[in-house]
């Protein structure tokens, strides 16, 4: 069946592409765009008037819990959430239960992603870096590449150990493999829950402070520089961290790096009275991390934008502050947050915000996703964006079994509409003339 | 008759502080003359005390037997939270045994937070993590309030591991808000980094921090942190900051010593700190019992007047009823 997306505003920035027209998808697969009216060539014709229609989005950093913790998230409750936040490929992170490091569980990772009642999404899952996930020896790196993993990480047990980490990044490089930094000096954060600052001092809680991040970025920097692997930062929270990487990128290492958008919109302050809806690793950290973060988002020194969505039960988050979980969910209220914090804000292009959310992570782990581009992707990857669409978040009707988010009545402004990854994978029961709200 | 918490001097207004520590006087008063007490029988308080405690737990005790309410004693050894169970589901449970309130001890800073939402309230604070434990604070105001007559335009120099201590953040919250001057005093690495939000001036030199201060509260150092990062020893700490004879001169004259306990004597304060005249520790701990009473009283709706702000303190919702009949006996 044919599918014209019609008069909608094409951006698609790996052909630079910023236009309106239509774009037609036909045998799953993407196959005219343009100006041209093509209404007589498609069986079912959307009216995309006012909406973006952009490469289906890419996230390099979630949680899909699966296998082990499947009362936080599974695979199929995972990419159901990707698919209704617009989302058509995201990487799962290997610190699983247990850990992605044998070939035998990305199959399984690999098979319920392709499963019936899964989002229809692609899943390309990161492999554990190390075996067991424990930061003390290398996983079976090869083995794991020819699995599948597009990435190595080291996600939930940042290595110590410099020597260790070198050692990876050449193995990763002879792989021709990128890894994936949970930066993060273990000395400095111990027993942390916040960011330390004014905030932690007076709630007495321990702080976690910047320096632990950009002391780590830095070495993994210099390690990266040294050895030539590619080098991707997860998850920037400090303003360290970006002037570090600025002046790694400068220096010509192959580095790049991702920000969540509860980093660049919510500060250390929220926390407040002990909300451990803010409890998120790294910490939230202050107003000054904030700008620089915008600015860095502005300026292309942050890369990409990656929801870390790290799903957790709710009597695992109603706990004490300092029991809780770090982390929050994020695929379904990414395009809104950021399009109201950001683009609408005029603080990122709508070109550049596809950018962060799809042509630099698809090209950073290279994915076959990230652009419009017929016959560059195996199938359509289509994600159709109401850019003005006012809709306020209620986390009971997320797809993820978890609900831990602090975003929960949040107004934003823009939402994911449709979500094409070969068929219509999702539809908002807000898109006019829908006929209901559902995934695949 | 409206039920609120005692969760943390930070959330307190001004007056409240002040009703707290009449009703706490007045209460002493009564205690000491043999005089009629509010009647709160038929109360149960449960006591969670997830953390080691004798004095603490000892001095609420003691202040619910002066008000004719029971205690229902519950730590963490051979509780169900050792078996698994959350902190809320706990709190669930008790909340559904009928207790009328929790005095609640725990680990983590902001646990009785936590265990307002779920109890419903009346939840008083005995001490959480390294954020405050108001009880103590209201203790030690009473016993300022005896020796020195007003709080207002006293400096006050609060010594040792503040980075750490609960009661620092409690005291100062109080003295700062009752019109004293705040100083800690201690090395930097037992003091926050960043400071700016907490209601005092940092001193890292204890002759500075301590330089004609009207009171002098010495910190209990955790000797199990002594020997690690946080500082070389325990004897450099001692040379460094111990308040002594010698030390004591760089104060005001008269200058109160006070400690929450337990001491380690010979390393806070030596023995003319400790127990010569200037001493009020003792006076303190009796204080406790006092402001404990205080505290269950205007937790379960006694006191003289309606909480000005008590969204702030208070979660309390007042779908619980209680047999609380002080009759207005304590006047504050």
């Amino acid at each position: 069946m044919s599918i014209l997306l019609k008069n909608g505003r094409i951006l698609d920035p790996a052909q630079n592409l910023d236009i309106i027209g239509n774009v037609l998808i036909d045998m799953d697969q993407v196959v005219d765009m343009g100006p041209e009216a093509m209404d007589d060539l498609a069986d079912e014709v959307y009216d995309c008037t006012g909406m973006w229609i952009c490469p289906g989005l890419v996230d390099p950093h979630v949680h899909l819990r699966e296998p082990g913790q499947e009362h936080k998230e599974t695979i199929v409750s995972g990419t159901q959430a990707a698919a209704a936040g617009g989302f058509t490929t995201i990487c799962t992170m290997p610190n699983t239960d247990p850990p992605l490091d044998n070939p035998a569980l990305i199959d399984f990772i690999l098979d319920k992603a392709a499963s019936p009642e899964a989002g229809g999404v692609f899943v390309a899952p990161v492999g554990a870096l190390t075996r067991g996930n424990k930061a003390e020896q290398l996983s079976d790196l090869a083995a794991l590449k020819r699995a599948g993993v597009v990435a190595a990480s080291d996600e939930g047990a940042p290595v110590q150990n410099s020597a260790l980490m070198m050692k990876a990044m050449e193995m990763c490089l002879q792989l021709d493999m990128p890894i994936m930094a949970h930066c993060e000096d273990a000395s400095l954060s111990k027993d942390g829950h916040m960011n330390e600052g004014s905030m932690s001092a007076m709630l007495g809680v321990k702080g976690i402070p910047r320096s632990a991040e950009d002391i780590a970025v830095m070495r993994n920097c210099i390690l990266a520089m040294q050895t030539g692997c590619q080098l991707h930062i997860m998850r920037v929270s400090t303003w360290g961290t970006v002037e570090l990487i600025r002046l790694a990128k400068h220096l010509g290492t192959p580095v790049t790096c991702e920000v969540s958008p509860h980093h660049f919109i919510l500060t250390d302050e929220m926390v407040k009275e002990f909300d451990p809806h803010y409890k998120i690793t790294p910490p939230l950290r202050t107003q000054i991390d904030v700008d620089i973060i915008i600015q860095a988002l502005q300026d292309g020194t942050i890369d990409c934008i990656a929801t870390d969505h790290s799903p957790h039960a709710s009597y695992e988050v109603q706990a004490p502050f300092d029991e809780a979980p770090f982390g929050i969910v994020g695929l379904e209220t990414v395009v809104g947050l950021t399009l109201t914090h950001l683009t609408h804000k005029g603080l990122l292009s709508p070109l550049n915000t596809i950018e962060k959310l799809s042509t630099n992570p698809a090209r950073i782990l290279r994915l076959d996703a990230g652009t419009l581009k017929p016959g560059e992707t195996p199938i359509a990857q289509v994600t159709v964006i109401n850019p003005d669409l006012e809709w306020t978040f209620d986390v009971n009707k997320t797809f993820s079994k978890s609900k831990n988010t602090p975003f929960d009545g949040h107004k934003m402004k823009g939402k994911a509409m449709l979500t094409f990854c070969g068929g219509e994978i999702y539809r908002d029961s807000q898109f006019e003339g829908s006929r209901y709200r559902s995934v695949m | 008759m409206t039920q609120r918490n005692l969760l943390a001097i930070r959330h307190l207004e001004v007056d409240q502080i002040e009703e707290l520590i009449d009703l706490g006087q007045e209460l002493k008063k009564r205690v000491n003359e043999s005089k009629a007490l509010p009647d709160m029988s038929g109360l149960v308080m449960g006591m969670l005390f997830f953390e080691n405690s004798t004095r603490t737990r000892v001095s609420f005790e003691q202040a619910a037997h002066y008000l004719r309410m029971k205690s229902a004693n519950f730590g963490q050894a051979g509780s169900s939270m050792s078996k698994g169970e959350t902190l809320k589901d706990t709190i669930l449970t008790l909340r559904y045994e009928r207790l009328n309130g929790l005095v609640i001890r725990h680990s983590a800073s902001g646990a009785p937070m936590l265990a307002a939402e779920y109890f419903g309230g009346p939840v008083l604070n005995a001490g959480d993590g390294q954020h405050e434990h108001p009880t103590q604070a209201l203790g030690d105001a009473v016993t300022i309030l005896e020796r020195k007559g007003q709080i207002k335009g006293l400096k006050v120099a609060i010594v040792g591991d503040v980075l750490h201590s609960r009661v620092a953040r409690s005291n100062a919250w109080l003295l700062h808000k009752l019109g004293a001057k705040v100083n800690f005093v201690g090395p930097r690495t037992l003091m926050p980094a960043h400071s700016g939000m907490l209601p005092g001036d940092v001193f890292f030199e204890l002759e500075d921090g301590i330089e004609d201060a009207d009171v002098v509260m010495c910190l209990r150092l955790q000797k199990e942190r002594m020997n690690g990062t946080m500082i070389s020893s325990i004897g450099e700490y001692a040379k460094m900051y111990q308040i002594n004879k010698q030390t004591l001169r760089w104060a005001a004259p008269g200058c109160l010593v006070m400690h929450p306990g337990p001491l380690n004597r010979g390393i806070e304060l030596d023995d003319h700190a400790a127990d010569g005249e200037q001493s009020v520790i003792t006076s303190q701990v009796e204080n406790g019992v006092f402001v404990r009473m205080a505290a269950l009283y205007w937790c379960f709706g006694g006191g003289r007047k309606k909480n000005s702000s008590e969204a702030s303190t208070s979660t309390a919702k007042s779908t619980r009823t209680t047999k609380a009949k002080p009759k207005g006996k304590a006047k504050a």
